[in-house]
């Protein structure tokens, strides 16, 4: 099948609408346009890889370890919290 | 405070059984709660603040109030959902405030190319090559800035969403905000992050 020729509204159609594919919450029909199109066009290709990185970089960033400290004083404030028994009556 | 009245009743939720407990008189317990959630809190506090010390203040802000009102917590949703809406309360309570973010508002426009034929044809290396070559250290201390210089608004929404994992729904649930709205902000934040990457690819070393 020959290359969709370059449509500029279908462009921005999908830049505005990119993370809602990334993560496939548009309906089929919509996908399959915008999934069309992607293989025609090498800018919206490179605005798609690009922000699909992005993500996978959010999602993959590290976490940091709580410090002993922080974790003794939560463990003493748990303790103190606890100490009557269960949660007071949320008013 | 949070109770979570906006989601249908009968969430299946692994620490339901705890929390039962925890409120039939087993108040000990609550000790499993801060075991296993005082990491995630941590570091959603460390994204949203930026310093440690912030976010420790946070974090034991968030436990205390989620003892104080884990009574009126109604299963209606997840509690770990819950926790996040308590700990968010508690991050604006912070008394010293994230420092000021760049930009106030995002605006799709300011994202899209003006001239799309002058964009580059070829997916750059760093968005190319297998994402362990490019998840450095480095790289992840530059995106937590840049995650900082969010508004605060999106910041949320993209810490919620990319980074503690939970979903539309549930994001909108917690922001008490409309999905419709996750999905805008969520989109933007993630342009805006975008280009800083861009930024930093293109002058890395």
């Amino acid at each position: 099948m020959p290359p969709e020729p370059h449509d500029h509204e279908v462009c921005r159609a999908l830049f505005a609408r990119l993370s809602e594919l990334i993560d496939r919450e548009l309906t089929p029909a919509q996908s399959r346009r915008f999934e069309r199109h992607l293989r025609a066009c090498r800018h919206c290709q490179v605005c798609a890889e690009t922000l699909r990185r992005t993500v996978e970089l959010c999602r993959r960033a590290g976490e940091s370890p709580v410090s002993g400290g922080l974790a003794r004083r939560l463990q003493a404030m748990a303790r103190r919290l606890t100490a009557a028994g269960g949660p007071p009556t949320a008013d | 405070m949070p109770t979570g009245t906006r989601a249908k009743p009968g969430v299946k939720d692994e620490d339901a059984e705890l929390i039962r407990a925890i409120n039939a008189g087993e108040g000990h317990r609550f000790q499993q709660l801060v075991e296993k959630y005082q990491q995630k809190l941590f570091n959603f506090g460390l994204r949203m603040c930026g310093e440690a010390r912030d976010a420790e203040d946070m974090v034991q802000e968030a436990f205390l109030n989620a003892f104080r009102y884990l009574e009126g917590f109604r299963f209606e949703t997840r509690f770990r959902n819950w926790l996040y809406r308590v700990a968010m309360s508690a991050c604006l309570k912070t008394k010293r405030k994230a420092r000021a973010t760049r930009a106030e508002t995002l605006s799709l426009e300011d994202f899209f190319p003006e001239d799309p034929a002058a964009m580059p044809e070829d997916v750059p290396s760093w968005a190319r090559l297998p994402l362990e070559r490019v998840l450095s250290a480095e790289t992840s201390r530059y995106l937590q800035e840049a995650i900082l210089d969010l508004p605060a608004d999106h910041r949320s929404v993209l810490v919620l969403r990319d980074m503690e994992g939970l979903s539309t729904a549930e994001t909108a649930q917690v922001l008490e905000i409309t999905p419709a709205n996750v999905k805008v902000r969520l989109h933007r934040a993630r342009l805006f992050l975008r280009s800083r990457l861009k930024e930093h690819f293109e002058h890395a070393p």
